[in-house]
C-alpha cells in the first residue's frame, strides 16, 4: 500500500473541505448573498418599527430630540431610504479591497508572507459562508490576521498586536480584535491549514535547477534519456514559445531560472493567487504550475514532460487545467496591471478606488444593525461578562438559571468539578 | 463403572437449552440455599470433635476442615496442633498429615458436598474444552459424559490412581499442544494412595510414581490420557509481527526522487547560516517538504473529483454537507444568542 503526493493532499482540509467547482462557487456566494440581504431587511425593518416606537414614547414624554446616535452619518437603520443590499459580485469586489488591504496591514505588521496569504485564505473562506453585510470586512480582517499569525505559528502578543495596527485615527482594543475570533474559527470549521504553492515553486525550481546542473535522478518520461541529455535540452529551450531555439550558458540557464521565471512567478502567487478564487478550484501543485506557466512556458511544458509521458491523457488534462488557471490568475486586475503603461496603471487603480468608495458608502446603508458591535455579542455569550452589558435583567437571570442547571445535569453526570489545591487558578 | 454411568446420563450432559438439574446440584441447592430445617444450635455440629468445647460457649467460634480429610475442628484446635508445621489429624483412625496453611472454612454444611465440589473444581480447571472446540453437539456432550464419568469416579473412589495419572497426562499434552506452561494437576489428597502430601517427602515420592509410569509415557508419546471424538485440533496462533504504526501504508512519491543535495544561490547563502547548522536542522527535510509541497495534488483534479465525490457520497461527505449547512444556515451555530 503506497501513497503518492495526490493521495497525501487528498486528505488534507484544503482538499476535502475547501475545494469546489466553479458552479460550486457561484451557487454558494449567491445563498449567501441571499441569506444576508433577507436578514438584513428583516433586522432593519425590526430596529426602524423600534425606533419609531422609542420616538413616540420621546415626544409624548417630552424630551425628544436629543438624538446624536450618528445624525451626521445614517446607517441602515437612520437612513430612511429602501435597503438597498449589495449584490454577489459588489460583495466579491468588496472582499477582495479588503484582502489587499489586509495584505498591506500584515506587510505592516511584519509578518511572513506565509502569515499573510493564510490571512487572505481565512478571509475569503469565511466570506464564502458570510456576508461583508453581516460582517463588516474591517472587523473580520484584524482577527484574521490575529489567528493566521498564530496558525501560522509567529504569534504575536494580543497587546503589542493590537498598538500594532491601531493608528491616531482609529484606535483598536483587544477586545475587538478577540470579539470575533470565536466567530471566524467555526466559520472556518476549524480548519486552520492551508496549504500555500509558494514552498511547491522552491521545490520545483530546486528540482529544475538540478535538471540544468545534470544532476536530475528523478523519473524521466522525456526523450532526452540521462541527466546529461536532460541539461543539454533545457539549455536549448526557447525563450518563447514557438521561438528558436538557443544555446544558453549555464549562467544564462540560471539568471533565467531564478530571475526570470521564479521571481515573476513568485510575484504572481504572492498576490494575484491570493486574490482570486485558485485556491478554491485547484491545488497548489497546479497554482505554482500555473503561475510558472505565466513568466515562462517552454521551462514549464519541458519540465512537465520529464515528469509525465506525453502521451498520457493524465498529462493532457494537467496541461488544460493548468492553462485554466494561468487564465485565471492572468486576467486578474492586479496581473494585468503589470503589463500596461503607467498612466494606464494609474487610470485603472483611479476606477478601482472610486469603485471601492461607493462600495463603502453602500455597505454602510445595508450593514446588518444586529450584528454591528461584535464586542457587545461576544460579551453577551461569555459566561462572566454579564454586569457589563446592558442586558436587561430578565434575560439576564433567564440564562443564568439556564447555566445553573445545565451546570447541575453536567455534575449529576459527569460528577462535581474536582477541587483546585495549592495556587489559585490565574 | 456402571452406577456411575448411570448417574452421568442422569442428567449432567447438557442438552442444546435443557436446563434439567442434577441430582447433584439439587443436594447442593438444598444444603446451601434452602433455609435449614436444623436449627444452627446443633449440638453435634457446634461442639469441636478435638477439645469438645461448644459454640454455646463462645459464640465466636470457628470451625475449620482441611482437603485432606476433611475432618471438622475448631480454630483454637488448628492454631494449637499445626502451628509448628504439619502435624497429624487428631481424629481417631485418621492420622493423615495435614499442615496449617490448608485449613479453610468449609462452604457447605455437608463435607461430602464440600469435597464434591473441590473435586469437580480440580477436574474442570483441566477438562476445560468448550463446545467451539469441538466438530458436533454430539461430540461435545460425549465429551462431558466422559468428564462426568470421571468426576464421579474420583468422588466414589473407583480407579482414582489410574485416572489421576490419565488426568496428568491429559493435562501435559494440552499444556504441550498450546505452547502454555505446564499445568500440573493436583490429584485429589483426600484419596488414600494418591500421591498426597506425605510430609517433606512429596517430592519424591512424586518423582518415583512418574518413573513408575515413565516408561509408559516413554514408549507411547502419544498417550494423551484421553481421547475425545470429534476435538478440533488447536491451531497455534501465528507469531505476533512487529508494530507497524503505519499499518502497511508507505509514502512512494510518484513525480521526484529526493536527491542529496540541491544547488541553487539562494540556498547556498543559506546553507552557510549559522542556524541552519544547528543539530536537528536536517536540508533533506526541507528539500522532501518542498517536493512534496511541489507535486501534491498535481493530478487531482478537483471538477472532476468533485463531481465524482457527490454521486455516492461516503459518510465522509454527509459531513461535510451537514458542516456546510451548519456553517451557511440563517443562523451560524450558537453563534448568536447563545439562549
Ligand atoms: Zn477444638
Ligand atoms: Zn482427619
Amino acid at each position: 500500500m503506497k501513497l503518492n503526493e495526490d493521495d497525501l493532499y487528498r486528505t488534507s482540509t484544503q482538499f476535502r473541505q475547501w475545494s469546489f467547482t466553479a458552479e460550486q462557487l457561484a451557487a454558494q456566494r449567491a445563498k449567501t448573498n441571499l441569506q444576508a440581504t433577507e436578514r438584513v431587511k428583516l433586522n432593519v425593518a425590526r430596529q426602524r418599527a423600534q425606533r419609531v416606537q422609542a420616538a413616540e414614547l420621546d415626544s409624548t414624554s417630552g424630551n425628544s430630540g436629543i438624538d446624536g446616535s450618528g445624525a451626521n452619518t445614517p446607517n441602515a437603520v437612520t437612513s430612511d431610504k429602501e435597503v438597498d443590499c449589495l449584490t454577489v459580485t459588489e460583495e466579491m469586489t468588496f472582499v477582495e479591497e479588503f484582502c489587499e488591504r489586509t495584505m498591506a496591514l500584515g506587510a505592516h505588521c511584519k509578518f511572513s508572507d506565509n502569515v499573510i496569504a493564510t490571512c487572505v485564505q481565512f478571509l475569503r473562506r469565511f466570506y464564502l459562508y458570510n456576508s461583508p453585510m453581516t460582517y463588516h470586512a474591517q472587523n473580520i480582517s484584524r482577527t484574521a490576521m490575529f489567528l493566521a499569525g498564530k496558525s501560522e505559528s509567529e504569534h504575536q502578543s494580543l497587546d503589542h498586536f493590537a498598538t500594532n495596527i491601531s493608528s491616531e485615527k482609529t484606535k483598536v482594543t483587544p477586545e475587538q480584535i478577540l470579539a470575533p475570533e470565536y466567530l471566524i474559527v467555526q466559520a472556518l470549521r476549524f480548519n486552520f491549514d492551508v496549504k500555500h504553492p509558494f514552498r511547491a515553486l522552491k521545490g520545483g525550481v530546486l528540482d529544475m535547477m538540478s535538471i540544468a546542473n545534470g544532476k536530475y535522478e528523478g523519473p524521466n518520461h522525456s526523450i532526452h534519456k540521462t541527466a546529461a541529455d536532460l541539461s543539454t535540452a533545457i539549455h536549448q529551450l526557447p525563450r518563447k514559445t514557438g521561438g528558436l531555439a538557443a544555446k544558453a550558458t549555464s549562467q544564462q540557464l540560471a539568471d533565467r531560472i531564478m530571475r526570470e521565471s521564479y521571481s515573476p512567478a513568485a510575484q504572481t502567487l504572492k498576490k494575484t493567487a491570493a486574490l482570486t478564487d485558485v485556491y478554491f478550484l485547484y491545488t497548489p501543485s497546479q497554482i505554482w504550475l500555473a503561475a510558472l506557466l505565466l513568466a515562462d512556458e517552454p521551462l514549464v511544458l519541458f519540465y512537465l514532460s520529464v515528469k509525465m509521458p506525453s502521451t498520457s491523457p493524465v498529462y493532457e488534462k494537467v496541461i488544460v487545467a493548468l492553462r485554466e488557471c494561468a487564465l485565471i490568475l492572468s486576467s486578474h486586475r492586479s496581473h494585468q496591471k503589470l503589463h500596461l503603461p503607467a498612466d494606464e496603471q494609474a487610470r485603472m487603480d483611479a476606477e478601482h478606488r472610486a469603485e471601492v468608495k461607493r462600495l463603502i458608502k453602500k455597505l454602510k446603508l445595508c450593514q446588518d444593525p444586529d450584528k454591528l458591535d461584535l464586542v457587545k455579542l461576544n460579551q453577551a455569550q461569555k459566561r462572566d461578562a454579564v454586569q457589563g452589558s446592558d442586558l436587561d435583567v430578565h434575560k439576564a437571570k433567564r440564562r443564568k438559571m439556564d447555566r445553573e442547571n445545565f451546570q447541575k445535569d453536567s455534575d449529576t453526570f459527569w460528577g462535581p468539578e474536582l477541587p483546585t489545591y495549592g495556587a489559585k487558578p490565574a | 463403572m456402571s452406577k456411575v454411568t448411570s448417574r452421568a446420563n442422569g442428567g449432567q450432559v447438557r442438552q442444546g437449552e435443557a436446563g434439567g438439574a442434577s441430582p447433584l446440584s439439587k443436594s447442593l441447592y438444598s444444603l446451601s440455599l434452602k433455609p435449614s430445617s436444623r436449627p444452627r444450635t446443633d449440638a453435634a455440629s457446634d461442639v469441636c470433635p478435638v477439645c469438645k468445647s461448644s459454640r454455646y460457649l463462645n459464640p465466636n467460634m470457628k470451625f475449620l476442615v482441611n482437603p485432606e480429610c476433611y475432618h471438622k475442628m475448631c480454630e483454637s484446635c488448628v492454631d494449637r496442633i499445626f502451628s509448628h508445621g504439619p502435624a497429624p489429624c487428631p481424629i481417631a483412625g485418621c492420622a493423615r498429615t495435614l499442615r496449617k496453611g490448608k485449613f479453610r472454612e468449609a462452604t457447605f454444611e455437608d463435607l461430602k458436598v464440600e469435597r464434591e465440589v473441590d473435586i469437580r473444581r480440580r477436574v474442570a480447571s483441566i477438562m476445560n474444552k468448550e463446545e467451539s472446540d469441538f466438530e458436533t453437539l454430539k461430540d461435545y456432550n460425549d465429551y462431558l459424559e466422559q468428564v462426568e464419568e470421571i468426576t464421579w469416579n474420583l468422588i466414589l473412589k473407583i480407579d482414582v490412581d489410574e485416572t489421576n495419572h490419565r488426568l496428568q497426562r491429559w493435562a501435559d499434552a494440552q499444556a504441550a499442544e498450546t505452547g502454555a506452561t505446564r499445568r500440573t494437576y493436583e490429584p485429589d489428597p483426600s484419596m488414600a494412595g494418591a500421591s498426597g502430601v506425605v510430609l517433606k517427602k512429596g517430592g519424591t515420592q512424586r518423582r518415583a510414581l512418574e518413573t513408575s509410569s515413565g516408561n509408559t509415557t516413554d514408549t507411547n508419546v502419544k498417550d494423551k490420557g484421553f481421547n475425545f471424538h470429534g476435538l478440533k485440533k488447536k491451531v497455534a496462533p501465528p507469531p505476533e509481527a512487529p508494530f507497524d504504526p503505519f499499518d502497511g501504508w508507505s509514502i512512494a512519491p510518484q513525480y521526484y526522487t529526493l536527491q542529496n543535495d540541491y544547488d541553487a544561490d539562494w540556498l547556498t547563502k543559506h546553507k552557510r547560516e549559522k542556524e541552519q547548522l544547528v543539530g536537528g536542522y536536517q536540508w533533506s527535510d526541507f528539500y522532501n517538504r518542498a517536493l512534496q509541497d511541489a507535486f501534491g495534488g498535481l493530478t487531482v483534479f478537483i471538477d472532476d473529483e468533485i463531481r465524482a465525490r457527490d454521486i455516492p457520497s461516503g459518510d465522509a461527505a454527509i459531513g461535510t454537507e451537514r458542516a456546510a449547512t451548519a456553517a451557511a444556515g440563517g443562523q451560524d451555530v450558537n453563534m448568536d444568542d447563545i439562549f
